[in-house]
């Protein structure tokens, strides 16, 4: 685990020297990161122009949500999206044959070699959002309270990770020109409102089947105090069984992979 | 010029073909954010409920035949330089893209239209109950949206003659045409401000008029003055294009090549 750990450290040095050769898009970056979150407050504004709950949630609840919704997204962006396209490329080009002959896990090695620092700023503006939506709330998080919060959106991103995983792993079976992301992007997208909003069978779905709506619900609801030691507990044992079937399945897919190059 | 528009047509024809699958992979993933709308609006405004499913798949169509891409492929080709082969051609770039938009809007018209049938036997609310008279004037309205939703992002294309970053530009506009087009609500559900910003910029009549008209959201003045400002708007577009591709021109150092 400490190797790993060493490893990682190494990536992030790795990435941030290569960042640091395009400082002027900082700037720019910076710039679209506050318009995004603008916009989605905005968004958010407009449907409680005509309501005063949504599913069951106030509107300083649904800006707590978008700041886990946001904070979620720039973690990903951060870590797993450069990363999951290059998957393809390796896979089509044969370059994985470099992966796999380092001694290193190598599902380890293809999800975080490259990592995306201004993302971060979407973390951090997700923070500042759950922040203001509190105030608004006026609900000062207990320690218990935060320290739910980091477990259940811990466990969030594994699951998230876990599952794109799987649906990349699937390409090397099926060698697509585009990458997949956009299916994901798709099914994310509904976790950016109160599940409780989704009605019937779809509902269903996106509890059970793509809990999409459970990542970010319950960090939300740990952090305004209405957190259940069952289902966090639950959520972390079913992470940590996605991330054992993805792993697996890895293995499973490297078996087939039949290197392109010669 | 129509044997010309015959063969261009016949090529992009050929093009689209070998992209098929993508094309129709990628108009799924258009349809999700409006369906998350919807159903937004269903939790607050359960009575209207069927009214909003009209609406939303109205805009999905609406959205699909109106969508424009001529900013990002114009952007690649000027900062690769790429674009100087389509100007040594004796016929202007811009008719490549058009006879593009045109073969693609019948891919999707083709694929939409037996969509929507299919679904209207299931759910009643999308059996198309509308006169005569707004179907005829649906029709150029939606016309006049995808001249407009096309127009804007050519012109936006060929500020990459100048700046770099132009898709970021373009997106922002997306993003703002978010609010003001319709697709975030129907525009008699914007606060007050948002509504009169919208009825004067083009945004609404790319994607919110024509479903306006077909939903009767829109009155006859409101459908005459609507028209008149669009076509201002398509005006003022084809002027500013016209301008940037002279100025353009001069401006462009074909990159590589």
């Amino acid at each position: 685990m400490g190797r790993y750990w060493r490893i990682f450290r190494e990536f992030f040095r790795a990435c941030f020297v290569e960042e640091l050769e395009y400082r002027s898009e900082f700037l720019s970056n910076l710039l679209s990161s506050f318009f995004g979150i603008g916009i989605a407050i905005l968004t958010v504004k407009i449907f409680f122009y005509q309501t005063d709950q949504l599913g069951g949630w106030t509107y300083a609840d649904v800006l707590v949500l978008l700041g886990v919704f946001n904070t979620l997204r720039g973690l990903i962006d951060f870590a797993l999206r450069p990363n999951m396209p290059r998957l393809l490329e390796h896979i089509r080009k044969g370059t994985l044959d470099y992966i796999l002959t380092k001694p290193v896990d190598s599902m380890f090695y293809v999800s975080f070699r490259h990592l995306m620092f201004w993302r971060l700023i979407d973390v951090l503006l997700g923070l500042g959002v759950i922040g203001y939506g509190l105030v608004q709330q006026h609900y000062m998080p207990s320690l218990l309270d935060v320290a739910m919060f980091v477990i259940s959106i811990g466990s969030s991103f594994v699951l998230i990770y876990a599952l794109w995983m799987m649906l990349m792993t699937t390409s090397f079976w099926v060698i697509r020109i585009d990458d997949l992301s956009f299916i994901f992007d798709s099914f994310f997208e509904t976790a950016r409102f109160p599940s409780g909003m989704y009605r019937g069978w779809l509902r269903i779905i996106l509890t059970y089947v793509l809990p999409a709506a459970v990542i970010t619900n319950m960090p939300a609801l740990s952090l305004l105090g209405r957190w259940n030691v069952v289902t966090t507990a639950v959520s972390v044992g079913i992470a940590g069984f996605f991330l054992w079937l993805s792993h697996r399945f890895w293995r499973f897919a490297l078996r087939s992979y039949t290197s392109a190059s010669s | 010029m129509v044997r010309k528009y015959i063969a261009l047509l016949r090529m992009k024809y050929v093009e689209m073909l070998a992209y098929r699958l993508a094309t129709i992979v990628w108009m799924t993933g258009a349809v999700v954010q409006p369906l998350i709308t919807m159903i937004v609006w269903m939790n607050i405004r359960p009575s209207q409920s069927d009214a909003f499913v009209f609406y939303f798949m109205a805009l999905i169509f609406v959205e699909r035949m109106t969508s424009a891409w001529d900013v990002w492929e114009l952007d690649r080709e000027i900062r690769h330089g790429t674009f100087s082969t389509y100007i040594l051609r004796p016929l202007h770039p811009i008719h490549w893209a058009i006879a593009e938009n045109i073969v693609y809007k019948g891919l999707f018209l083709v694929v939409l239209v037996p969509f929507w049938a299919v679904l209207a036997l299931f759910v009643p609310v999308l059996r198309l109950d509308v006169t005569g008279t707004q179907m005829l004037l649906f029709l150029p309205a939606l016309v006049l949206g995808m001249m407009l939703r096309f127009l804007f992002s050519y012109t936006c294309g060929l500020l990459g003659f100048w700046i770099t970053k132009v898709t970021a530009v373009y997106s922002m506009m997306e993003v703002v045409s978010l609010f003001l087009s319709g697709r975030i609500a129907p525009l008699s559900m914007l606060p007050p401000v948002l509504q009169q910003w919208s009825i004067f910029l083009p945004f609404r009549y790319m994607i919110g008029f024509p479903i306006d008209i077909l939903t009767g959201a829109a009155n006859r003045a409101d459908i005459a003055f609507g028209f008149l400002v669009a076509s201002v708007w398509v005006m003022l577009l084809i002027v500013a294009l016209c301008l940037l591709w002279k100025a353009g021109l001069k401006k462009n150092q074909a990159v590589g090549g």
